[in-house]
């Protein structure tokens, strides 16, 4: 019964009118992405000394898989799509991804119901960790130099 | 009623209540930012989570959930400090 009237005022609370307050944790994060991206697009990443080189790839001279990311945001930001697709293929492929999650939590938040219901199959994730690796090592040989930034 | 009776082991129980995070989101961020690859051993804890859930270990899959979440921190932080380490080096070199 005390179960029932929480729920009742809760459902109350949430018809007042204003977004509810689940919903400010995406936004925040809407927030930060846009003025990340806007940084990129204005601070142009392809200048040196703007931003810091890689540490991997100052250390090791190889690229790791996150090589390029800043001047891929940089170049998606100006609308250069090929560009973008030939300094890193991952990050491009990462951003409809990212945005699937975002939206997902945004409408779950929104709803007041859990992210996720369902645990998606293993071997997704899997297949991605192996594509990631792959990534990582083929743009650093010779043949591969076609993915590397 | 308790879901742990004892005698009934060794079937797994069935799901209840959505599974634990396995926060690959920030897995991902995590490699395509940190350049370290620190962000890799997020996404195996990522799909440990997926499995174990599946496989109805879920307090496997909690424990997975909180170790991806203890190493998206871990690299995450770590990147960051690495990031402020280069440009501050890489400053120096070129002064």
């Amino acid at each position: 019964m005390t179960q029932l009237m929480s729920s009742v005022r809760r459902s109350a609370s949430s018809l007042r009118g204003g977004p509810p307050r689940g919903l400010l944790a995406p936004l925040g994060v809407l927030v930060i992405a846009v003025t990340v991206i806007g940084y990129l697009a204005a601070v142009d990443p392809n200048e040196g000394g703007n931003y810091p080189t890689c540490p991997f790839l100052a250390l090791t001279g190889h690229q790791c898989p996150g090589c390029g990311a800043l001047r891929t945001i940089h170049a998606l930001a100006h609308g250069h799509l090929g560009e973008a697709f030939g300094l890193n293929v991952f990050v491009v492929t990462m951003v409809p991804l990212l945005a699937f999650f975002w939206i997902r939590w945004t409408v779950a938040r929104a709803r007041g119901r859990p992210t996720r219901t369902k645990a998606a199959d293993p071997r997704l994730i899997w297949a991605f960790l192996v594509l990631v690796l792959a990534f990582w090592l083929v743009r650093n040989l010779p043949f591969g130099a076609f993915l590397a930034a | 009623m308790s879901y742990n009776t004892p005698g009934y082991g060794g079937y797994p129980s069935a799901p209840q209540g959505p599974p634990p995070p396995n926060h690959l989101v920030w897995a991902i961020l995590t490699t395509i930012f940190c350049c370290l690859p620190l962000g890799i051993v997020s996404i195996v804890f990522s799909t440990q989570v997926n499995s174990k859930w599946q496989s109805g270990d879920h307090a496997g899959a909690q424990k997975a959930s909180n170790n991806a979440k203890t190493w998206a921190i871990v690299s995450a932080v770590i990147g960051v400090i690495a990031g402020i380490l280069s440009f501050v080096i890489q400053l120096a070199l070129a002064s």
